[in-house]
């Protein structure tokens, strides 16, 4: 291993640590709304590129890269919905539900869900497919953390993969949410740097981004094509629109990353991190498609796709920059591992453990379960990502998928759709899973050329329209919750009377968060 | 555009294009969010 590489990777590392200290001095972790969600100070800047970084996974440098070597200019599709994800997710529903999730003093983005739709099954449900499918996201992260520097260190796997899990667990461990939030926003400068760099290199190395085009017609024109290599996806619209949601709105569907609209520092905190968002993505998000396509002539006999990056960068890099490169990529992988620990480790603690077996448990003793689990299922993970389960790409897709078509519907119609109920919001979030988990596997992507995400998301948004007309006789929306909706849609401080009054239909955590706010703790 | 044809030009630089004006459009509609920003988010 270069010596180089080495100095970068624990400077990196040295300051990421540095920063999970800093944010436990700060206070971050003082009680369940500091842990949880920084203590709702989160400017705007941090949260767009928290946001950004925690959505923007080792999927970009290992899966995005694999898309582009493998089928083309295809892969351009994944990244054309990308880039306008951020500000899509805060113009959309960022404002009004931080607004929604003050009145109701909701801590955790599941929480949200039970006071909007209250009814014990909806934070259950929703509480058990979030554990289940993001923790197969986050051993993604634990696989591509390990492979990729086992690749350019020379480590071996298991040492690699011991490390990068290591330094994730300390700093979630000790600050929570505001250490995430704060090493993320520096991860998520070090990603485009890295990013940035490498696609430079690339394109100098093929000698221009025309020359380069003009080799691949010669070598295959099809690689050109936006209907991707052998023109596999000729026509195929549904394929198309899968590709351009799943990550344009899917992240409204994804409980850790829209966590970060409740920790905003006011709801008008999501007009300026739209627009850092975007300004963030255009610099990042088509990069490692461009550098995967590349690697088709700087090495066309590549064994692992998944590693184009990784290996453009060790060939074309000299060691200083491989490092900085390095550091990119594992900053991106460990962004997107901490938070959704964190949130793994929040759900099962407050929404699971919490919410249905101990209910008596104190803000500090809540703290500490939520550590606890964290390293549990941390240790959990690092054991199973040493068996090297599936390809990054395939994980994060359809984790993706099934997130985005089980929440997606309930997170926007909670402050869009004033007849949007709980049996709505259940059925949803159920079907719009299944449908999403089973339609590869049932052989419908095949025959139908539908993308699961599509699919997902039409069954689950059809769910949510017509049970909620179906039933709204037998369970109306609470008049409490048409009120706050109204008021999330207006401009302006909360009436204090106003969040004082929903405090008699919560639950008890909701109501604490609400004494604090008027005064009574 | 830098060697590729039509369409895929247009989704490599369409695509960016369109979420920058978004963008932009989003700040403008949202120009009043401002009055949200102060330090008192719950009326006294």
């Amino acid at each position: 291993m270069s010596s180089v590489v080495l100095i970068f990777l624990i400077l990196y590392y040295a300051v990421v640590v540095g920063i999970g200290f800093w944010a436990v001095r700060k206070g971050g972790a003082k009680d369940m709304e500091g842990y949880l969600l920084g203590g709702r100070q989160v400017g705007p800047l941090v949260t767009a590129l928290t946001l950004q970084s925690t959505s923007m996974s080792g999927y970009m440098f290992l899966g995005a890269g694999s898309a582009g070597y493998t089928t083309g200019y295809w892969a351009i599709w994944y990244a054309a919905g990308d880039i306008g994800g951020g500000v899509v997710n805060l113009s959309i529903i960022g404002r009004r539900m931080r607004k929604f999730s003050k009145i109701f003093g909701s801590l955790t983005s599941i929480e949200y869900l039970e006071n909007r739709y209250p009814h014990a099954a909806t934070r259950l449900i929703a509480g058990i497919l979030s554990v289940f499918f993001l923790y197969f996201y986050v051993l993604a992260q634990f696989i591509a953390g390990g492979k990729g520097m086992a690749l350019v260190t020379g480590l071996p796997y298991w040492v690699a993969l011991t490390i990068a899990v290591a330094i994730i667990m300390i700093y979630t461990f000790l600050g929570g949410y505001f250490a995430v939030a704060y090493t993320d926003f520096f991860q998520s400068l070090v990603m485009v740097i890295g990013v940035v760099w490498i696609l430079i290199a690339t394109l100098n190395a093929v000698g221009g981004w025309a020359e380069a085009n003009a080799q691949l017609a010669e070598l295959d024109p099809t690689y050109l094509s936006i209907w991707g290599k052998d023109l596999q996806y000729q026509g195929q619209w549904g394929e198309v629109a899968g590709a351009v949601l799943i990550f344009s709105v899917g992240y409204m569907g994804w409980p850790h990353v829209v966590t970060r609209h409740l920790a905003m520092t006011n709801p008008q905190t999501a007009r300026l991190a739209g627009m850092y968002s975007t300004l963030w993505n255009l610099l990042f998000v088509t990069s490692p498609y461009i550098v995967g396509i590349m690697a088709i002539l700087i090495l066309p006999n590549l064994g692992d796709p998944e590693m184009a990056i990784f290996s453009v960068a060790g060939k074309l890099l000299p060691g200083a920059v491989t490092g900085i490169v390095m550091a990119a990529i594992m900053a991106a992988i460990m962004s997107t591992a901490d938070s959704i620990l964190l949130q793994v480790g929040t759900i099962a603690s407050r929404d699971i453990f919490y919410r249905f077996i101990k209910p008596d448990a104190s803000d500090k003793h809540m703290v500490w379960v939520s550590r606890i689990l964290i390293l549990v299922m941390g240790a959990i993970g690092f054991v199973i990502a040493l068996l090297q389960p599936p390809g990054v790409f395939d994980i994060v897709v359809f984790t993706t998928s099934v997130l985005g078509s089980a929440f997606l519907p309930s997170y926007v119609c909670a402050v869009w759709w004033k007849k949007a109920n709980t049996p709505g919001a259940i059925s949803s979030m159920v079907g719009g899973a299944l449908t999403a988990f089973l339609w590869d596997s049932s052989g419908l992507a095949a025959a139908t050329t539908t993308h699961p995400m599509l699919a997902g998301l039409v069954i689950s948004f059809i769910l949510m329209i017509v049970v909620s007309l179906a039933t709204q006789k037998s369970s109306p929306v609470k008049e409490n919750i048409i009120k706050a909706m109204d008021e999330a849609a207006k401009l302006g401080p909360i009436p204090k009377g106003m969040i004082a009054s929903m405090d008699t239909n919560l639950t008890s955590e909701s109501k604490g968060v609400s004494d604090s706010l008027n005064g009574n703790k | 555009m830098v060697g590729l044809p039509s369409a895929t030009a247009w989704v490599v630089f369409g695509f960016p294009i369109f979420w920058l004006a978004y963008t932009i459009i989003f700040l403008f509609v949202s120009r009043g969010w401002k009055k949200e920003a102060g330090d008192k988010e719950v009326e006294e």
